[in-house]
């Protein structure tokens, strides 16, 4: 609903700011043709699928054999679906967890790189190689070793005297290796925020330290403020992409979202339904399911934003 | 203090508001779309040929020395047939399900496709695979042995031809008992107690980090022995359930008991060893004295221990009313019933099941040739390995009674339920009793949709 508010407000002050330029048919055929791959990708790759995907929700569509049109039966499922609840949890609790703690790393590491340290491409770049891999299988399965009964963290652990477990074994500690994975790739949010911090003029920093601020209350009073809308940026981007993780969890639980579970992130069980249960109509289902969480989330997000993001206009 | 001073270098709230609006709008639109992984590469396929050449894929699962034999045998088939062209397609057991179904789903389902009785039903009845039957001479069946032909049956149709037979059957490291002093266990006459305790005291005679046993309970075959053994069965002939949730409750009481005298790891342990397939059990490890896997599997797993091993009955046996240990169909050969070239597929397998040159190579590893001529004629080139497990199965049997039925449509699934409620049980989340009353209840659902 904000949104759509702030759409129409960007409208209006277009119309005031400008009356567009005269264009010829020419550039016109110029623009089409320039913009036609994103067309093409548009609607074959994405909204094809999409408008499909639909459909197939109100089927019981097996893979194998022909859909057929079964209403809402594949919505009623989802309500008395055990695991498709323990999904949902175990979703929500990693994008409650790894997403704060994930902005606070990359904000944190935004600031110490912001103080125009020697070689800040070298460590900037560094800083960002995780986000890069993060995502990827030999990540994920470097991951498994590392937290495996005979992996790296317990024999740091055995080190000092500490007997280690299997964590990515575990089910109370699986999640928990996921959400260090993912707080690990703070490379992204990071950029934004170094990009952020570069927008906040020196001179705000001056007139405080004139009027006797410290430090910390510089960063409460100046920083903080003036980056709420990369704050809010970086938030809503990290909530949809967390919501969506799967790679992670396909692999470091080698495709069964275990111990008992613990791992089963929503995309997972869906891949799990469609592709090895052949139930792909309740699988496409849950992919709107999805998407209508992802967009309530958001909109909670817009909503929310109105109290505490700061825009300097 | 707050400066609301513009400044022109930062953008407008609106342009911030949008950008990150369409962003969310972008990323949630294909949230729909994600890729699944498909962490195998995908064979390269060749170019088709002139007219009379045949382009055939060839789908299984299995360990690094089953695609090493294969494409050998593969190399041998295509210089016999130069007009054929056979592209493998191999992944591990676990990935092999998931891409076989999207395979099959986009249209592009494998010419040749390895089966297995838990999901064979479910690709037969859903009009996935052909006929054997109708190839005629293509595909000689005529020295395959009649009882285990029938389990590839259904519906009026021969929709699998079993490679071969395996049992389900403890591998047992005798250097690992030696170490610990424990004497080898008479497989004909062990009970349960005797295996539980023999775990115990192979644990606690050995270092730390070998164990007695590794748990059984990730796998629903060992059940279905365990039932028998009671006159009961995991499915009864028309796919329904025949066990009793006592039953199924002992049998993971008896895991539980093996967990707390320590002749199994801990349940985090288990779950590690368990997603290491056969090669990285604790058998093929050297790191434990016995563990559950398919007769077939043991040529894999001697060569991961690099030492002999031995293949022991489950126990109990001889405790109950009747033996509970089967002879299974260790895979299925099938065609795709959408092959381009039905001709080439039905020959390619044809040569797999009755070739001797080819039974030379694969010897038992997708079990004891089905072919009956075909295995006299190697029986005598089996390496030892196989030779012993070739024996064992022949001792085996006088013992058993009868086959299992094919499992229903969805048995596939049940293979993750088990393993699921087993951790479950194994790390305390479960009662035994529970966990048994849980596994009916999903099992029935899975089953009857």
């Amino acid at each position: 609903m904000a949104a759509l508010g702030e759409l129409a407000s960007l409208r209006r002050s277009k119309g005031v700011k400008a009356t567009p330029a005269p264009v010829e048919r020419g550039d016109n055929k110029a623009a089409l043709f320039f913009m036609a791959p994103w067309f093409i990708g548009l609607f074959l790759i994405t909204a094809g699928p999409l408008i499909a995907s639909l459909y197939l929700s109100f089927t019981d569509y097996s893979l194998l054999q022909p859909p057929n049109w079964i209403g809402f039966e594949n919505y009623e499922r989802m309500l008395g679906d055990t695991r498709l609840h323990n999904s949902l949890r175990v979703t929500f609790t990693y994008v409650f967890v790894s997403v704060p703690l994930q902005l606070a790393a990359a904000l944190g590491l935004a600031l110490l790189l912001d103080r125009g340290l020697r070689g800040l491409a070298i460590y900037r770049s560094v800083y960002y190689l995780p986000s890069l891999l993060g995502g990827s299988v030999a990540i994920a399965i470097l991951w498994r070793q590392i937290f495996g009964t005979d992996g790296l963290i317990n024999q740091v652990l055995g080190f000092f005297g500490i007997q280690g477990q299997g964590w990515v074994s575990h089910p109370d500690y699986a999640l928990g290796t996921l959400v260090i994975l993912n707080v690990w790739t703070f490379g992204s949010p990071m950029i934004i925020f170094l990009a952020g911090l570069r927008q906040i003029p020196d001179m705000y920093y001056e007139a405080a330290s004139i009027d006797g601020a410290g430090k910390l209350r510089q960063f409460v009073s100046i920083t903080v403020p003036l980056l709420t809308p990369i704050i809010f940026f970086n938030l809503v981007l990290q909530v949809i992409g967390a919501f969506q993780s799967f790679t992670q969890a396909f692999v470091v639980s080698g495709g069964t979202g275990g111990p008992v579970d613990s791992t089963m992130f929503y995309t997972l069980y869906l891949y799990k339904e469609g592709f090895e249960n052949f139930r792909m109509g309740y699988a496409s289902g849950m992919a709107w399911l999805l998407l209508a969480i992802v967009a309530a989330m958001t909109a909670v997000n817009f909503l929310l934003s109105k109290y505490w993001v700061f825009y300097n206009d | 203090m707050t400066h609301r001073t513009r400044t022109h270098s930062r953008p407008a709230r609106g342009t911030l508001r949008v950008v990150a609006l369409g962003a969310a709008a972008v990323m949630a639109l294909t949230a729909c779309a994600q890729d699944p992984v498909d962490n195998t590469p995908e064979a390269e396929q060749p170019a088709e040929g002139e007219e009379g050449e045949a382009t055939i894929k060839f789908s299984w699962w299995g360990s690094d020395t089953r695609h090493e034999l294969t494409q050998e045998v593969l190399d041998n088939f295509m210089e016999e047939h130069p007009d054929i062209t056979v592209v493998p397609d191999f992944t591990d057991w676990g990935g092999y399900w998931d891409k076989l179904a999207t395979t099959v789903a986009g249209g592009d389902a494998p010419d040749v496709i390895t089966q297995e009785e838990r999901y064979l039903r479910d690709y037969a009845t859903r009009g996935v695979l052909a006929d054997l039957s109708e190839f005629g001479d293509t595909l000689d069946l005529s020295n395959i042995d009649e009882s285990i032909l029938a389990s590839g049956q259904m519906e009026g149709g021969q929709y699998g031809v079993p490679t071969g037979i395996n049992a389900y059957a403890i591998v047992a490291d005798p250097q690992v008992f030696a170490d610990a002093g424990v004497e080898m266990p008479d497989d004909s006459t062990w009970t349960w107690d005797d295996y539980v305790e023999i775990a115990a005291e192979i644990s606690a005679n050995t270092p730390d980090g070998v164990y007695g046993a590794q748990d059984y309970g990730f796998n629903e075959p060992g059940f279905a022995i365990f039932a028998r053994q009671r006159g009961e069965a995991l499915y009864n002939e028309d796919g329904s359930l025949g066990f009793s949730p006592e039953t199924l409750a002992e049998w993971w009481e008896i895991s539980l008991r093996l967990q707390e005298t320590g002749g199994t790891p801990s349940a985090a342990e288990t779950v590690e060893i368990d997603a290491g397939g056969p090669e990285q059990s604790l058998v093929g490890l050297n790191q434990g004295a016995m563990s559950f896997f398919w007769t077939n599997q043991l040529g894999a797993i001697t060569n991961a221990a690099g030492r002999d091993l031995v293949l022991l009955r489950h126990p109990g046996e001889s405790e109950h009313e009747r033996t509970g240990m089967y002879f299974k169909p260790a895979m299925f050969y099938s065609i795709s019933a959408t092959s381009e070239y039905p001709e080439a597929a039905a020959t390619l397998v044809d040569y797999l099941l009755n070739d001797p040159a080819a039974a030379e190579l694969l010897l038992s590893d997708r079990g004891l040739p089905a072919n009956t001529e075909v295995r006299a004629e190697v029986q005598d080139q089996f390496a030892e390995v196989d030779q012993y497990s070739a024996e064992f199965l022949t001792d085996l049997e006088d013992e058993i009674v009868d086959g299992l039925p094919v499992p229903p449509v969805g048995a596939g699934e049940v293979a993750e339920i088990t393993r699921r409620i087993n951790a479950e049980v194994l790390f305390g989340r479960l009662s035994p009793m529970d966990a048994a009353e849980q596994f009916i209840a999903e099992v029935e659902t899975a089953t009857q949709g």
